[in-house]
């Protein structure tokens, strides 16, 4: 089943009197259940991608469809919803709300957005934070935790909710090589346990390893698509 | 909410330092305005006490035009015997009305023998007019300070000022000299009984003799009066009172004119003081003016730095699918908490500060009068509650503007911002 369509998408950002393309006609489907991975250099259009799928943009043209729904039409509380309810962010910089703590960061998308009972809540997030390796660390602030532990935070945070689709923009970035490829351990065990979808934008050749699809991506078209048999190695 | 709240309370928190030093800000503002109120409705509820139960009365009723020339204390506009039986009907069916006191007030010549001022007086019944005007006994400093005998015919209650002027003394015999609604002059000895002491306003200077006394020395024979002071049972209901009984008077007519023919006044439109009254009345509102702008500048300035400083995490909660209602709710909630709790601890400091001036009872006095001035600020209660509504209200209107604007930032530009 596909879980993102794009159809001839592009995006023009406007400086001025200038026009200064993103992204130049993508057109692609992934399947659900799927670790993808969007290389390139930077200023390929990766990031304008993961906006586009992230419903946190709208294309310029073309069309851009998630589970089913064309995110072009939404309006803003529309997308807002509609985000909440089936994606899943990790950023680069971890993102993490520094006055909560890690136990109420992974919380706060239940009960901001999702509005789920206090009930619920808890075991939710007591299972997820066993499985990233925080429990321990749940009542410490970001202040107080490595770049490692707060990317794993992200990651609980970002499947709290039980997303259909993870997007994940240069989640490694910030990560020394080992703590690295413990979240991106991490992230894989993630997929499989909870059926989720994610894709990633990177430079990282860790991630690139793992990923199932590799779509390589330059002057904002996608030039390559390569399959990758040899994924789950850092598991 | 609870958790909108929470948030709200751990961000204002974050900046412990620059929401303390707003949160100070309104305190102060809001205590400024509790303590100003407070002493300002004092210092404004004691002068108008002494005023009038030292002279004026709550109400005042006259012929009418008689107020229009009230500095001359003319004697051919006054209300005849049978308008004061109307009159006294009426205020007799009045539960309101506490006591009333007829009076004749004219201007007179004072001599010692030696020298000669003039001197304006009022003349009355003692015992009506102590309990209309209560605190008139207190003022006489000398001599017979007897509620019901004050003044007895043939002696005269003198004002400090000309009793020391013209070096007079309790037991002293003066000569009155008055003229006539006809324009006769009449002289009258009178004895000292009693010496009061000056009061602020225009009567306060007035010596005070028998009615009796006075329809003698007028030659007043048909029981015709000047004034009727009026005191209320309950000083709050003045307004309605003098509504209830204006519109009774109006129905008094002259036979030949089918016009009213009598007039009455507050306290107010009597006695200059109500104009600082007033004054008083607006000082507390330029105080309140001025906390609405420490309110709406130090909100605004801290939620607009709040925006400002935290759009990274707006785009963090923004594409995690917090909707833009709730990022609405979140930072309006931040300004009104930081209004609400900082109207609590001025209103908080505002009464500490009003207890102590309780407590230390402070006292003042106005130029040679005697009577003390003891400030007995009340806790206004009314301003209390209306003080934190009113910075709650401001800090909604500062908050809404960065509010809005956090809600409405694009999710994909604020992640973008460094």
């Amino acid at each position: 089943m596909e879980l993102v369509i794009l159809e001839n998408a592009k995006k023009f950002y406007i400086n001025g009197e200038i026009s200064i393309p993103a992204l130049r006609g993508i057109n692609l489907s992934i399947e659900s259940k799927r670790f993808i991975s969007f290389v390139g250099p930077s200023g390929s259009g990766k990031t304008t991608l993961l906006n586009l799928v992230g419903c946190l943009d709208k294309p310029t043209e073309g069309k851009v469809f998630v589970a089913g729904t064309e995110i072009n039409r939404m309006d803003r509380k529309t997308s807002a919803k509609f985000r909440g309810d089936n994606i899943g962010f990790i950023f680069q910089n971890f993102n993490l709300i520094p006055i909560l703590t890690v136990y109420e960061n992974v919380e706060y998308p239940l009960i901001m957005v999702q509005n789920i009972p206090a009930e619920k809540r808890k075991q939710r997030i007591l299972d997820l934070l066993e499985k990233v390796g925080m429990t321990d660390q749940k009542d410490k602030y970001p202040a107080q935790l490595s770049g490692g532990q707060k990317q794993r935070v992200a990651v609980a945070r970002a499947l709290v909710t039980e997303p259909k689709l993870v997007l994940a923009d240069e989640p490694t970035a910030n990560l020394d090589h080992d703590t690295a490829y413990k979240v991106i351990g991490l992230m894989h065990n993630m997929k499989k346990e909870f059926n989720t979808t994610f894709i990633f934008a990177t430079h990282d050749p860790k991630i690139v390893g793992e990923a199932e699809v590799i779509y390589t991506m330059e002057d904002g078209l996608i030039t390559k698509i390569q399959e990758n048999k040899k994924t789950g190695e850092v598991c | 909410m609870k958790n909108i709240i929470k948030i709200a309370w751990r961000n204002l928190l974050r900046y412990t330092r620059r929401s303390l030093l707003t949160s100070s800000m309104i305190a102060v503002g809001v205590a400024l305005v509790i303590i100003f109120s407070g002493i300002g409705s004092s210092f404004k509820n004691e002068i108008i006490g002494v005023i009038t139960n030292s002279n004026v009365g709550d109400i005042q009723i006259h012929k009418k035009g008689y107020v229009g020339s009230i500095d001359n204390l003319p004697l051919d506009i006054t209300i005849p015997a049978n308008g004061v039986k109307k009159i006294e009907l009426l205020l007799n069916n009045n539960t309101e009305i506490k006591s009333y006191s007829e009076r004749i007030r004219f201007g007179s010549m004072v001599s010692n023998f030696v020298q000669t001022t003039n001197m304006r007086l009022t003349a009355v019944y003692p015992k009506k007019e102590s309990q209309t005007c209560p605190a008139l006994v207190k003022r006489i400093k000398e001599g017979d300070s007897n509620s019901d005998t004050f003044v007895k015919p043939g002696s005269v209650v003198i004002p400090q000022n000309i009793a020391k002027g013209m070096n007079l003394k309790v037991g002293n015999d003066i000569v009155l000299i008055a003229t006539n609604k006809d324009g006769s002059v009449n002289g009258m000895t009178f004895k000292i009984s009693g010496i009061s002491e000056n009061i602020m306003g225009p009567q306060g200077k007035d010596g005070y003799i028998h009615i009796e006394d006075a329809k003698s020395m007028l030659r007043i024979e048909d029981g015709e009066i000047t004034e009727i002071a009026i005191k209320l049972n309950n000083f709050n209901k003045l307004s309605k009172t003098y509504t209830i009984l204006k519109n009774e008077l109006m129905q008094i007519q002259g036979e030949k004119t089918g016009k009213p023919i009598f007039e009455i006044h507050t306290w107010e439109e009597l006695v200059p003081f109500s104009t600082i009254a007033k004054i008083i009345t607006l000082l507390i509102m330029v105080v309140r003016i001025v906390l609405f702008f420490i309110v709406l500048i130090s909100i605004l300035n801290v939620m607009m730095m709040s925006v400002y400083e935290r759009i990274g995490e707006i785009g963090t909660i923004a594409s995690i699918g917090t909707l833009p209602s709730k990022i609405l709710a979140l930072f309006l909630t931040e300004g009104i908490s930081l209004g609400f709790f900082s109207a609590i601890l001025g209103n908080i400091i505002g009464i500490i500060i009003l207890m102590i001036i309780n407590t230390a009872k402070f006292n003042f006095r106005f130029g040679d009068a005697r009577t003390e001035f003891i400030l007995s600020p009340q806790i206004p209660t009314t301003e209390v509650f209306l003080s934190i509504i009113f910075v709650v209200v401001i800090s909604i209107l500062a908050s809404l503007q960065p509010a809005f604007k956090a809600s409405r930032m694009e999710p994909v530009e604020a992640l973008r911002h460094v």
